[in-house]
């Protein structure tokens, strides 16, 4: 056997390039969770080199945004990141409020509040469980499906819908939260610590989730600002950047919380900052259920507002105003703006340029997966095939927010 | 730093280049000269802190003379100070310098725009369609192409305020 040294080895890389492998991970693979294709230049099974195919489920929604009336949209943004919807939703509509100039009181923030925070566990719920799964534990995640599944039926309870949920309206909410949906969200909040715990308590210290994680798929801050990383994932790289803190938006300024931070950027860490921000939303959620104030439960915006039914098939002016709002028939101020939210994956962004008519003149999303996944080949270069699977099931890259 | 701080830096390095602003904006909106909207992006970067490149987007005004428009949003995270930057160009030389080698988060995004208005991002690394397919010949969020099937006769938009 002819013995190569480091550098003659060096020296061999065209004859190697013969000898790599070229894998087509995707489309549809069970491991990515979603339509993604990577197509990987494999050397036995360390990846050389990395190439993402994107796009396999654009639904063109700017396209579609440019055409229909502002209150249309909402059911656009539902399609995005599809496990985290009302964060979509009440970021299109603090969108259109800061469009029109509305001020919403505390009771429509305080609900707005409790709606996302439970959509972020759920968001984080998904991902941290899927992580475990890529890793070969699927008992954390059958655990936490459960309480996944009773978020929806919070969600059920207040609009009607689970996953796709249109939740509330320009100014707030379409109705106010039933008794039912508030003894289900003391309920739930009641259990979920414990659930939260048991979940942990399997992976969080588990000696081989812990070697199946740490040091696997990093990213160091400078880069992750670099590549424009938002939310966990940033934040695991050690940048304590929150939209809610930093630009308060539906009174999260009247709340404490924690921002947790990681060190490594690296999937262990982006697990704990989630874990970290599930605890941060329980708490989140109980201070506003506790102080939850009097008052509407919508800001009744004129041209926004529909009718209550019952006056729409009795009289003439709200039937007129319901139809005209029906068909969209309103006009907005002739303004630009950027709002943004923190989604689950990160800063999620609306830019809406009105021309004063009864549809947006451009409509763009920022999307925080779309923006930080351009960073997957770097960070599995070098890595196993095995490690990309759980890289990318830790940055929590959903189909539907990458291709919008 | 205030924002008359940062605007006086910029107008003194960009005099000619910097063709307006507009402070009455949510965000601070400058429009910058499509052939030095690189300068301007590597001096806020460099010397005023806007580490981190939010997002960057294209807008069509099939009613200018340059209708083509790319939008950057800047964010200085230290100041926690946003900044919008505007450039345009004409469909007939749709040429804007890359920031790619600024901000590596750029790369999709300017893909993303060159999909979808055909906006030749000069120096991009791997300028190819995102999101549509690569055989498709022409960019569709232009205004010239309405969302429904122009040769449909039995819709009156007129009906329908549109």
């Amino acid at each position: 056997m002819n013995h190569i040294n480091s550098e003659h080895h060096l020296d061999l890389t065209k004859e190697e390039e013969k000898g790599y492998t070229t894998l087509n991970l995707g489309p549809t693979h069970p491991a990515t969770h979603g339509i993604f294709q990577n197509i990987l230049k494999m050397d036995g099974e360390i990846i050389i080199d990395a190439e993402q195919t994107v796009g396999y489920i654009h639904r063109a929604f700017e396209k579609i945004a440019e055409r229909r009336p502002y209150y249309q949209i909402t059911t656009l943004t539902d399609r995005l990141n599809y496990c985290s919807s009302p964060i979509n939703n009440i970021g299109w509509h603090l969108a259109v409020e800061k469009l029109l100039g509305v001020e919403t009181n505390k009771r429509v923030d305080y609900m707005r509040i409790i709606v996302m925070e439970l959509s972020r566990i759920a968001d984080h719920l998904v991902c941290n469980s899927v992580i475990g799964v890529d890793s070969g534990a699927l008992t954390g995640f059958v655990y936490v499906f459960q309480e996944r599944e009773k978020i929806y039926e919070i969600f059920e309870e207040i609009c009607g819908a689970r996953l796709t949920t249109n939740l509330g309206c320009v100014g707030g909410f379409d109705r106010d939260f039933s008794p039912t949906a508030i003894k289900k969200i003391r309920d739930f909040m009641k259990n979920l610590p414990k659930e939260i715990q048991q979940f942990e308590n399997l992976l969080m210290r588990n000696r081989i989730f812990m070697d199946r994680t740490i040091n696997v798929g990093g990213i160091s801050a400078d880069r992750a600002l670099n590549y424009g990383f938002t939310g966990p994932c940033l934040r695991a790289a050690g940048v304590d950047y929150d939209v809610r803190v930093m630009e308060p938006y539906s009174s999260y300024s009247d709340f404490d919380f924690i921002v947790p931070i990681g060190q490594n950027g690296d999937t262990y860490d982006r697990f704990c900052v989630r874990q970290t921000e599930i605890w941060e939303s329980i708490k989140l959620i109980n201070n506003a259920l506790e102080n939850l104030p009097e008052g509407k439960f919508n800001m009744e915006v004129p041209d926004f507002y529909f009718p209550p039914k019952q006056e729409v098939y009795s009289k003439m002016e709200p039937l007129i105003s319901h139809f005209k709002m029906v068909m969209g028939e309103i006009n907005v101020p002739k303004k630009e703006i950027y709002s943004a939210v923190e989604g689950g994956n990160g800063e999620l962004g609306f830019y809406v340029v009105a021309d004063g008519g009864r549809t947006p003149y451009r409509v763009h999303f920022r999307r925080p997966s779309f923006i930080y996944y351009q960073a997957y080949t770097e960070m599995i270069k070098g890595s196993m095939l095995s490690d990309a699977i759980i890289t990318m099931s830790s940055m929590n890259v959903i189909a539907g927010e990458l291709d919008a | 730093m205030a924002y008359t701080a940062i605007l006086d830096k910029l107008t003194n390095e960009f005099e000619k280049e910097i063709l307006s602003v507009d402070e009455n904006s949510d965000i601070v909106t400058l429009i910058v000269s499509s052939e030095s909207i690189k300068e301007v992006i590597t001096f806020l970067k460099e010397k005023l802190d806007f580490i981190f490149l939010t997002d960057l987007c294209g807008i069509h005004y099939p009613e200018l003379e340059k209708e083509l428009g790319v939008i950057y949003h800047l964010h200085n995270l230290v100041e926690n100070k946003r900044i919008r930057l505007k450039t345009f160009v004409t469909k007939a030389n749709p040429q804007v310098d890359s920031i790619v080698p600024i901000f590596s988060a750029a790369n999709w995004m300017e893909r993303e725009t060159f999909d979808f208005y055909g906006i030749d991002f000069v120096g991009h690394p791997n300028l190819k369609r995102i999101l549509n397919v690569e055989y498709m010949d022409y960019h569709p969020l232009r205004k010239e192409y309405p969302l429904e099937d122009g040769t449909r006769t039995d819709k009156d938009d007129s009906y329908f305020g549109r």
